[in-house]
């Protein structure tokens, strides 16, 4: 993780963080154990909740813990009253809360603000590293709840690009190919969503062979995705043809129980959004006559009763984190870096952003692409001063 | 066009100009061709070579006939096709690159665009026919009519005469009787002694490969011959990538329409519909095969292709290609059942695989035409399909066919051929015969500076290893590439 192993280095000569307590709520994963040793190396003290009760990795927690000396609270397979235990426990971590916050999917902000409340008026900002939970955030914002600013890191066209398309486009096939062994050539395969993630997703299944049909409810993407030659189908007609099913689409219900009772013998259901409300695991559940749990790792079959049987990723939860191991650090690497350097500005203008949803500001997003960059040995084009200043002028024509 | 000799017959020799910086332009795309001028040219291997040449007579045929020039051939030449001349091409070859119109300096050619099929035969005899009354001692032919003319004529003289046409003959064949019972009443024993001194046959193309094996079959090939179309670098090189490169083409020059979106139907998944399914798909295309060979269409599959039915995907689909190299694929039935300007193309060999004549029949149907090339045929229903090119090869009838850099390919091929049944003459008693591999791998090797292409090379431990030599040949005769 060459972009945060540079920063290592920064942060610790210029220690950002110093003296502030830093709540965090994330997949416990190898990156994530970068990101909060880096936080740790600006200065900071660090609480560190699992933000999925199923990604822990607890060989990972184990050395958090033990090693570095970080108040890890996770554990993989806890129960959903433990899981807010443990938000609850990140939250505690310094004696009078958190000055800063990073969170991945709005569980720990929503805590900070239901259960613990009274911390609010110390904390200074803080992250939200994905979709889901800057869609909840500017819900709450919306209804005058969110207390602080927070920026959306996950919203920045360069994590877009590595994160979402090229991060999650190749560790949900991964996933996928893990946990079934399925040859994805020749398949029909089924796209729920065609944002960043699920045209990385599709686009990566169609160079692996499949013939994919993308479903959408917002018609500029479908049409994006009609120009870039997928087929484009409401999930109804996807229903019956697809014999792969991926939701990409941040929203619940997206497979439900009408679309599974349509589905061949044999489909597979997988998850990419955050939550695992995009398949109605429960309207599945109702309409088994049995299920058989883990017949491979990870995959559930629903025996529909009539000779049909679906399978089930992951019990619906996101399945390139829960059945393969999530982003590669290369893309995690950016994505934490972009983080970092957002919360390090966020310590450094306390008090110059209002409460509410915030993008990053686009010259951190710069400074972390041409980091990365750096570290890949590519070198860019610098505009010479005619050229930025024909940019910045508009007398000069043709 | 009188049968008396001329220097040459082109449409308008004032067009050499242009034809010469289109020449030119060629050059720069056919590195294969310019490297074999560079290496081959300061020892004349085909010096002494008389090489009727019978292909269509275009810039890249140009860049062709300069390079058996520059190697130290005489060449005269024809073309193969009535519409495929480009006229601006064949009247710089006639003027050479050092000539002028009044002075020209080049190589007798007799071609133009709009040949009847009269004229046409009797340019192919003017070909084959030299100054001196002799005949060529090479062919390089396209489409075998040069070798039919020949092996005819002689055929003729044996048996004492030529035969009446049958009833149910083609149009054609009864031209090409009536042109070689006057060439044997003019000039008798022509043709025998024409295909005694011809050293050998380089054919370009499948259908006279296909006329070539059969007289070897049936015993009557008078010289030998090598398949220039089935080397790995001229058929691959021509069906898929030059179909890729000039289907899209075809279509934009036809119609314009965006391609990003919409559903294209190819017919058949060979190296043709592989090359024009790729490049559908490449600009957006929604693509859908059909096939009757199962391993295509399991290729097809894999290659995460819908695979249907015509029936399936008739009245659905945008654009309709077909690639198959069969007939009636597309019939009139089809057709009335397709989307309002559906938009139906052939980019096979014949233009039998749309059903134009059961079109033109379909009751009530009316023909408008939008430009040349594009017709807007409206059924009494009132929906209209935009037909290309009339169900000929719409990537020469709509663009211009295969590019400069695929025909370098092709043509170093033929280059080579040349050189080996000219030089190594002993070596090939009468048959039918490829390249040996070496010679393929050549026409690759050759092009692979032009592209920035940096080849890796075997250490002499791997060579020994695989049992591969270090300069190749490095597959196996049955290799798929």
């Amino acid at each position: 993780m060459p972009l945060m192993a540079g920063l290592m280095a920064r942060f610790a000569d210029q220690r950002p963080f110093d003296h502030l307590v830093i709540a965090a709520c994330l997949h416990v994963t190898a990156e994530t154990a970068m990101l909060v040793r880096l936080l740790r190396a600006g200065g900071a003290s660090v609480g560190l909740a699992a933000s999925n009760p199923l990604s822990t990795q607890d060989d990972i927690a184990a050395a958090l813990a033990v090693r570095y000396g970080i108040a890890t609270f996770a554990r993989a397979g806890v129960d959903r009253r433990g899981y807010y235990r443990h938000i609850e426990a990140a939250l505690a971590a310094g004696p009078a809360g958190p000055d800063l916050v990073i969170d991945d999917g709005g569980d720990l902000v929503n805590t900070l603000h239901t259960q613990a409340a009274s911390l609010l008026p110390g904390v200074r900002g803080g992250c939200e590293s994905t979709t889901t939970g800057v869609i909840r955030l500017r819900r709450m914002a919306a209804e005058g709840a969110l207390a602080f600013p927070v920026i959306a890191a996950n919203d920045t066209a360069a994590k877009r690009l590595v994160d979402n398309t090229c991060g999650t486009g190749q560790s949900v096939i991964d996933g996928i190919l893990r946990a079934t062994n399925t040859l994805l050539a020749g398949k029909t395969v089924v796209v729920a969503g065609f944002g960043a993630c699920g045209r990385g997703v599709a686009e990566r299944a169609r160079g692996l062979g499949a013939q994919v049909i993308v479903t959408e409810i917002d018609p500029v993407r479908a049409l994006d995705a009609s120009l870039r030659g997928f087929r484009v189908l409401p999930m109804a007609h996807a229903a019956p043809a697809g014999e792969v099913f991926i939701t990409a689409t941040g929203t619940c219900d997206v497979i439900s129980a009408a679309h599974i009772a349509m589905m061949r013998d044999g489909a597979v259901l997988a998850n990419a959004g955050h939550f695992d409300t995009e398949i109605d695991v429960r309207a599945l559940a109702g309409l088994a006559a049995a299920v058989h749990h883990d017949v491979r790792p990870h995959v559930d079959a629903y025996d529909l009763g009539d000779g049909r049987t679906v399978l089930l990723l992951a019990e619906g939860r996101v399945v390139n984190l829960v059945a393969a191991e999530g982003h590669p650090p290369e893309v995690m690497d950016l994505a934490f870096g972009l983080e970092a350097l957002a919360l390090a500005w966020l310590a450094g203008n306390t008090g110059k952003l209002p409460a509410g949803v915030h993008e990053v500001p686009a010259d951190i997003d710069a400074e972390a692409a041409r980091l990365v960059l750096a570290t890949m040995g590519t070198s860019i084009d610098a505009l010479t001063p005619a050229q930025q200043a024909y940019l910045e002028s508009w007398r000069i024509g043709s | 066009m009188s049968a008396e000799q001329l220097p040459y017959h082109v449409a308008d020799i004032s067009l050499a100009a242009f034809g010469r910086k289109e020449i030119q332009l060629a050059e720069h795309e056919m590195p294969g061709l310019m490297a074999i001028r560079a290496e081959y040219a300061p020892s004349q291997p085909l010096r002494g070579a008389r090489i009727t040449g019978s292909l269509h007579m275009t810039v890249q045929t140009a860049v062709l006939i300069e390079t058996l020039v520059a190697l130290g051939a005489q060449v005269r030449w024809a073309s193969c096709n009535i519409f495929s001349t480009q006229d601006h091409a064949a009247a710089a070859v006639a003027v050479g690159p050092d000539g002028t119109p009044d002075d020209p300096g080049g190589i007798p050619v007799f071609a133009w665009k709009g040949e009847t099929l009269e004229d046409y035969w009797q340019c192919t005899e003017q070909a084959l026919t030299w100054p001196d009354g002799d005949g060529p001692n090479m062919i390089l032919d396209d489409g075998g009519d040069a070798t039919l003319l020949v092996h005819k004529g002689a055929e003729y003289e044996k048996a004492g005469g030529v035969p009446s046409p049958a009833d149910d003959d083609p149009e054609e064949w009864r031209i090409i009787l009536d042109r070689l019972r006057n060439s044997l009443a003019d000039h008798p024993g022509k043709w025998t002694q024409i295909a005694g001194h011809v050293r050998g046959v380089t054919e370009e193309t499948t259908t006279g490969v296909h006329r070539l094996y059969e007289m070897a079959r049936a015993g009557t090939l008078a010289f030998p011959a090598i398949n220039v179309n089935d080397s790995v670098t001229k058929s691959k090189f021509d069906n898929k990538y030059g179909c890729r490169h000039s289907l899209i083409d075809g279509i934009k020059r036809g119609t314009d329409v965006l391609i990003g979106g919409k559903v294209a139907v190819v017919c058949g998944y060979g190296d043709v519909g592989k090359g024009c399914a790729e490049s559908l798909r490449g600009q957006g295309a929604r693509v859908v095969i059909t096939e009757i060979d199962p391993i295509c269409a399991l290729q097809a599959a894999m290659d995460g292709y819908q695979v249907a039915t015509l029936e399936d995907a008739v009245a659905t689909a945008d654009i309709f290609v077909t690639a198959t190299g069969n007939r009636d694929v597309i019939t009139a039935e089809h057709m009335s059942r397709m989307k309002h300007q559906a938009i139906v193309g052939n980019i096979g060999h014949f233009d039998n695989e749309i059903d134009m004549a059961g079109l033109a029949r379909w009751p009530g149907v009316r023909r408008l035409n939008i430009k040349p090339q594009v017709d807007e045929w409206t059924f009494p229903d009132g929906h209209g399909i935009i037909v290309l090119s009339e169900g000929r090869l719409l990537n020469l009838g709509n663009a211009t066919g295969h590019p400069s850099f695929v025909m370098s390919n092709s043509f170093t091929n033929q280059v080579i051929a040349q050189v080996e049944l000219f030089t190594r003459t002993a070596e090939y008693p009468v048959g039918v015969y490829t390249l040996p591999k070496h010679l393929d791998e050549k026409v690759a090797r050759l092009h692979l500076d032009a592209l920035g292409v940096r080849l890796t090379q075997l250490t002499k431990e791997q060579s020994d290893y695989i049992g591969v030599p270090v300069d190749g040949p490095y597959k196996p005769e049955h290799y798929r590439y």
